[in-house]
Parts: structure tokens; sequence; C-alpha cells
């Protein structure tokens, strides 16, 4: 007997048999699933115990545009603090905001020193009665001149940033 | 829990485990720990470039280190007791990887076990130079606090 696959135009025989074979093949298609739920659950628990054992708490800042960080051995954890930035194209950027061309702002470094000034005196604002840290964050790229790097350092020491935290990318 | 037909009043002893609630459970984890996930650790490493230093006005003997570059390949050690100097070391190698290793060979033999003994270094300075570049000085400083000298001071170009 040929059956219709509607039920609509069946009589009651016919949508007995059409239902009972719709019921067969939806009980073997949920076998198949069950099955693959399995599989499914052990994949989610490992990736879970994975990416719970990299979890990390601590504090991280954003690695500017252009700049290609060294490798260090021995990193410490980066603490939150002002970001200084030296691109490989000769850009300078404070807290992601170009503050002008590098070689520029070692010669003439009070544009520096007012932005930087800003972020003493905001936080003076919110910290009253604590001495300043002088603590900052100095992301450079790995080809640029250690000279280049050292002249700014000096205008942060002199700018009374003392406490300088050399981004790296870790490497144990 | 289902009881089975002929059985009588005894319980299944196999439990279904509802996996829904689990799975559900799961996806929200893995969601929440892929958005968090941090995939390039960043780390700092401390320079402290500050004047005068409190190990200067102790009355305990205290050794400093300058590390100079003279050029990419060529680094000296000078090794001062209360700011006179009194030892210097020259490390030259081809290439500024063999220049490392050097370094850190001399660095443990010759200036940490000064007259067989083993000493402390209580700061170190480096002169970075026109043609070594940031990353090679971010290795250098590795090396530095790899022999458990972490006070380290960069000498800058405004200051020399």
């Amino acid at each position: 007997m040929i059956l219709n696959h509607s039920l609509v135009a069946a009589d009651a025989f016919e949508k007995h048999l059409i239902n009972r074979k719709r019921k067969v093949a939806w009980g073997k298609k949920a076998a198949a699933f069950a099955l693959m739920l399995t599989s499914m659950v052990d994949m989610f628990s490992m990736l879970v115990v994975f990416l719970l054992q990299t979890f990390s708490s601590s504090p991280e800042i954003l690695i500017t545009k252009g700049v290609s960080l060294p490798n260090s051995m021995t990193p410490s954890i980066v603490k939150e603090a002002p970001v200084l930035a030296i691109s490989k194209d000769g850009n300078l950027y404070l807290d992601q905001v170009l503050v002008g061309e590098t070689k520029n702002v070692a010669r003439r470094p009070e544009k520096l020193l007012k932005k930087l000034n800003k972020i003493k005196s905001a936080w003076a604002e919110s910290h009253a009665g604590q001495p300043f840290p002088g603590e900052i964050n100095m992301q450079a790229d790995r080809d640029v001149s250690s000279t280049v790097v050292s002249q700014i350092m000096g205008i942060l020491t002199g700018g009374q940033f003392q406490s300088i935290q050399l981004a790296v990318v870790g490497n144990r | 829990m289902s009881k089975k037909i002929g059985l009588g009043k005894k319980k299944e002893l196999n439990a279904e485990l509802n996996l829904t609630p689990f799975i559900d459970l799961l996806s929200t984890c893995v969601c929440f720990l892929l958005v968090t996930a941090v995939w390039i650790e960043i780390g700092s490493v401390e320079i402290k470039q500050s004047h005068g230093t409190e190990a200067a006005a102790s009355k305990k003997i205290s050794y400093d280190l300058d590390v100079v570059f003279r050029s990419p390949t060529a680094i000296r050690l000078n090794l001062k007791r209360n700011g006179k100097k009194v030892k210097a070391v020259d490390v030259k190698s081809n290439t500024f990887e063999e220049a490392l290793a050097n370094l850190e060979t001399n660095l443990t033999s010759k200036i940490l076990s000064y007259k067989n003994k083993a000493i402390e270094v209580a700061s170190a300075t480096v002169t970075p130079r026109t043609g070594v570049n940031y990353g090679d000085l971010v290795s250098t400083l590795d090396v530095l606090r790899k022999n458990k000298i972490v006070n380290i001071g960069i000498i800058s170009s405004r200051s020399r």
C-alpha cells in the first residue's frame, strides 16, 4: 500500500499508519542526537577547563596600533597607569591620543609635559593627601632606537614620572 | 523517577541525568570565558629613574653595576663599590645573541662572585647607544633581572 504523506487527504487508517511511521523515524533520530550530546558535553567541559586555566584577572592595557612589543622572560604584572607609546612610524601617543612626532617631542617636550601635568593634577584631586607614585606604562616598538626611548624616559623623569613600567610580551 | 512495569514497588536504579541545564551552564561558561580570555599576556619590566638612591646614603657596603653599550655587540660592565669603580669587564661578540650569552656568563662568574665571594648588586644603570634597538635593551634588562638585579635605571640622553 502506498501511503499518502498528507494527513489532510487521508482516511483514519492511513492517518494511523502515517503517524506510526513518523514516530518510528523520530525515535531513530532521537537516539542519534543523544549520542552527539555526549561528545558535545565532553567538548564543552574540556573547553571550560582550558579557559578557566588560562583565565587571568590581572589588569590589562591596550596595545597601541603600530607597536610590536619586545619579548621578556621576566615580566611582572602590569599596573594601571597612563600609557605612553612610541610607534615604529615615529609617533608618540599618550593614552591612545597622538602627541606628535617623537623627535619633535624630544626636542620640545612642553606639550607632553603639559599633558602629564594634567594627569598628575587629576590624580592629586582624586587621591587627596597621598604622595604621587609617578607610575607610567611605556610601550615602544622593539625596532625603535634605545636612545630615543631613553630620551623620552628623561622627559618622564623630569615630569615626576619616575617609576616607568616597560610593557613587554610575556614569554614564560 | 519512573517505575518499570512488573517490578512492583522497587525503584529503577538507573537515573537519567537531565542534560539540558548542564549544557546551558556550560555554554554560558564557555561564552563568558571566551569573551574575557587574554590571548597575549602583557607584562612589565619596572625601571626606577630616581636621582640619588637610598642605598648610597646607608653605611653598608653596596655594589652598583654600570652596563654600558659601546656597540650592539660590545658591552662594558663596571662594578662599583660605594660609588668607586672596582672592576671592569668587557663583553664582545659577533652577534647580539652571543653578546647576551656572554653577558650572562660574565655576570655570574666575574661580577656576582667578585673576589670569589658572592655579592649582591643593589642597583644597575644601563647606558643605551644609537644602533642598539629597544628590543635588545629589554633583552639586556632581562639578563640582569634573571640574576636578581631588579633595581634598574636607564641613563637618559637628556641627563647625560
